[in-house]
């Protein structure tokens, strides 16, 4: 992946768009998700939905903080877009009878979690912060759940519309990674402690708070689904080997702290970081749902139906 | 110029002038009033009014107050309420024709395509489509900065098989009862159509590119005392006059500059936002991300409690394109309507002409304003002699009515056509020089404001060109059109 003309890269994106009604959702093949995958694969395809969802929410923000014109309109469209997959995700669950009626697919706690945190403060963190934690949740779902799910699912449709997701995904990850190296550009040693005490800021933190056990959960759901953990190194490694192949890449702190991490959230033996985690999602399961504020509206944008 | 055998020739008149809205009708009543009577007026339409003829969609109305947004040399005592609606205005123009008896210069269904100066005669050439040819000796260019309006340049406008509507075009015919109804654009017109149509529309689905600043809009009913004192004491009207002329003045130390009043008003709209919009996402969508007075201030008390109504919605997604049956957005769902508004604003030429303005020697005007428009004083164009522009480069109001700058240019006009008349000029024509340094001046204030802040807006050209506005007070505008400075100016004797 080289570095891209963010330019010529919007413009490809407007001349690229597709939609839901693109898709024949009624056509055959719906039959082949066999019975016993049926359960494991709802819950797998909600995780996924709501991280696309979670990945648009992270955009917006994003839009609201790019540094050029350009870049703020490739985030506005990535918003959309990610929107868009979570509507094709909830399509092929519709299409699966995975929907209860009209529903939502109800999201888990830590998920909550960090819908709450996005809706509060995400709009408030510097772009970098973000700008390097959505390649590396692309990278996951680009790499690992996306390709494991084309392994085990035979339904033709389910392949027609992740062609086209994996097509989006693959631009976003190349401005994603084209901002990262943008923003290691020239970081003098001043600039990387800037960037680094960011992590002290207690909107952050909360952030982290919720995000850990997110991901920490989310491994465990894909693993139960039969995801080998090797599938998710190999991720982590590209996310290290297209992250740091320049000097500009490698300078910018965001992405050797997301590295960091992400190389503990796949060793499942460092229990110096999963014990903790754990211990949260554990915890944070006790939380009564009445005790956390209503779900903020944008959630509610989502949608099944290819026509409005 | 004359391409068709079949082109008619009028025998010359003294001031021609392109158009009949606010703009050309008061020049020709100024006109009149020094005593220059042979003027002949061009009006592609069958009726006058322009902007206030072609924008009657629902809840069209100013958004300066009425008592402002008229002529001082034509008060009218009887505004129904501040902010007066789109068939009063029009109203007043027409009797304000009626008044001054101006029927008699204007020509209707005459689309001028072509205005050519002859050097050896020094006389201004229109051809129009009709293939007629008028003449003068002045021209005045007052065909408006607002005038003409089309559908948007959107892949797939030609797909979409329901009714389409322009705000500026309305289809008065059209049912909007119970119907499926998209609008796209949330800009100064839709924001006065959309709490008209959310009335009406079964559902109305309201497509948002950016979010503009929008403040509470003081609005009244004129009450009865006041039209009663206005009528017997016509200085009291004046006054009231003068008070929001001074009170939109000040509004330029907000619109124009970056001040601790832009600071004030910024939080003037957050908190009308913050007061009527409760759900947290909905005001994000609707937060600005500019600083205030970069674009158009709004003013509305309607529209945001509007945009909230049960069968109302906002999208804030970017268009992708229309289909046969709707807009496609890019979170890949196809809103179907059996109507689509366009509220998507104006063809405005920051560069080229809107029809070809041929100068001395043949010059092309859009060929000398390729680099952006430019003219001294907005109201010259060196090479265009005895040419006037109403709203020409950098002339138009961020902060205060239209018309207080119109007045400033019309009366510029008078003093330019008795001096060619009084000399007998066969050319004024304004120096170079003067028209540069003018200009450089004007550029350097414009690089300070909000305008060049760095949003987009109609008011910059695509590399950022300011041509449109005019940095600083009315007063300041109003103080340099007072003296016409034949210095700047060489002059050619017939
Ligand atoms: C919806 C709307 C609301 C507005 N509200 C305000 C407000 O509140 N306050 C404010 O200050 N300003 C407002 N404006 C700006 C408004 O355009 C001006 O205030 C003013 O009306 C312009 O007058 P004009 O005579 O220059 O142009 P117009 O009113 O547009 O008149 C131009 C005339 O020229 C004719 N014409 C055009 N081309 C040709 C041609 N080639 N040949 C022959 N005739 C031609 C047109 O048919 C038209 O009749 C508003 C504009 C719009 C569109």
């Amino acid at each position: 992946m080289a570095k891209i003309d963010l330019d010529k890269m919007l413009t490809k994106v407007k001349n690229t768009q597709w939609a839901l009604s693109d898709i024949d959702w009624e056509a055959p093949g719906a039959d082949l998700i066999t019975e016993e995958q049926w359960p494991k694969l709802k819950e797998f395809m909600a995780d996924l939905m709501w991280i696309e969802h979670v990945g648009a929410r992270a955009f917006a923000a994003m839009a609201k903080k790019a540094p050029t014109d350009t870049l703020r309109e490739l985030y506005t469209y990535f918003h959309a877009e990610e929107q868009r997959h979570a509507n094709a995700e909830m399509a092929l669950m519709k299409r699966w009878g995975m929907l209860d009626g009209d529903e939502l697919p109800e999201p888990n706690i830590n998920l909550r979690l960090v819908i709450e945190w996005l809706d509060r403060y995400s709009d408030e963190m510097p772009v970098y912060v973000l700008g390097t934690v959505v390649p590396m949740l692309e990278i996951a779902l680009d790499g690992a759940l996306c390709k494991f799910l084309l392994d085990t699912v035979d339904d033709p449709v389910c392949h027609q519309a992740f062609e086209k997701i994996n097509d989006d995904e693959s631009r976003h990850l190349g401005v994603g990674f084209t901002v990262m190296e943008m923003q290691g550009h020239g970081a003098t040693y001043i600039k990387m402690v800037e960037m680094a005490a960011q992590l002290m800021d207690p909107r952050l933190i909360l952030g982290i708070a919720s995000y850990f056990p997110l991901l920490n959960k989310m491994r465990d759901n894909v693993v139960a689904m039969g995801l080998s953990e090797e599938k998710l190194y190999e991720c982590m490694r590209k996310f290290e080997k297209i992250g740091g192949r320049t000097e500009d890449g490698r300078r910018n702190v965001w992405f050797q702290i997301i590295k960091q991490h992400s190389r503990w959230v796949v060793d499942r033996d460092n229990r110096f970081y999963h014990a903790p985690v754990d211990a949260i999602v554990r915890l944070t399961g006790y939380i009564p749902r009445k005790a956390l504020p209503a779900i903020p509206s944008w959630v509610r944008e989502l949608t099944y139906k290819p026509t409005a | 110029m004359s391409k068709s055998t079949t082109t008619r020739k009028n025998p010359s008149a003294t001031v021609l002038i392109v158009g009949a809205g606010f703009a050309g009708l008061g020049a020709a009543i100024r006109l009149q009033q020094a005593g220059i009577r042979d003027i002949v007026t061009l009006e592609r339409a069958d009726r006058v009014g322009g902007t206030w003829r072609d924008n009657n969609y629902p809840g069209a109305a100013c958004d300066i107050p009425s008592n402002l947004y008229s002529y001082s040399f034509d008060q009218n005592p009887d505004w129904s309420r501040s902010f007066s609606g789109s068939e009063e205005i029009l109203g007043y123009i027409q009797a304000m024709v009626e008044r001054f008896g101006l029927q008699k210069y204007i020509r209707f269904n005459q689309n001028v395509t072509d205005l050519a100066f002859d050097d050896e005669l020094g006389v201004w050439h229109a051809t129009t489509e009709a293939g007629e040819v008028f003449s003068g000796r002045a021209a005045v260019m007052a065909q408006g900065p607002l005038s003409n309006a089309g559908f948007p340049d959107i892949p797939g406008i030609e797909d979409y098989q329901g009714h389409k509507i322009h705000s500026a075009a309305w289809d008065h015919d059209y049912d909007f009862r119970g119907k499926k109804v998209g609008v796209i654009g949330t800009g100064a017109s839709a924001i006065q159509i959309i709490p008209e149509l959310v009335k009406e529309a079964g559902k109305l689905t309201v497509f948002q590119r950016t979010p503009a600043w929008v403040m509470p809009r003081p609005d009244f009913e004129t009450p009865d005392w006041q039209k009663t004192l206005f009528r017997k004491v016509p200085a009291s009207q004046s006054a009231l006059r003068k008070g929001l002329y001074l009170a939109h003045e000040s509004m330029a130390l907000a619109v124009i500059w970056d001040s601790p009043v832009t600071r004030m008003a910024e939080r003037l709209g957050r908190w009308h936002l913050k007061r009527q919009v409760k759900d947290r996402w909905l005001r994000r969508q609707l937060t600005p991300d500019y600083r205030i007075g970069c674009k158009r201030i709004l003013v509305s008390n309607d529209y945001y409690p509007a945009l909230q109504q049960p069968n109302c919605k906002l999208i804030t997604w970017p268009i992708a394109r229309l289909s046969e049956h709707g807009i496609r957005t890019v979170e890949g769902i196809e809103h179907q309507f059996d109507a689509i508004v366009f509220a998507t604003g104006f063809d405005v030429s920051h560069s080229g002409t809107p029809f070809p303005v041929r100068g001395s020697g043949g010059r092309l005007l859009a060929d000398d304003w390729k680099r952006g428009a430019q003219a001294y004083k907005s109201i010259n164009v060196a090479g265009y002699p005895n040419l006037f522009l109403t709203f020409g480069p950098n002339s138009g109001p961020g902060h205060n009515s239209a018309l207080v700058y119109m007045e400033s240019q019309i009366d510029y006009i008078v003093k330019g056509v008795k001096t060619i008349l009084s000399r007998n000029l066969k050319a004024l024509a304004v120096r170079d020089r003067a028209q540069q340094e003018y200009n450089e001046a004007i550029q350097q204030r414009l690089a300070k404001t909000n305008w060049n802040s760095g949003c987009k807006s109609w008011y910059l050209t695509e590399d950022g060109f300011n041509a449109t506005m005019y940095p600083g007070f009315a007063s300041q505008y109003a103080n340099q059109m007072k003296e016409l400075d034949l210095r700047d100016y060489s002059l050619v004797t017939a």
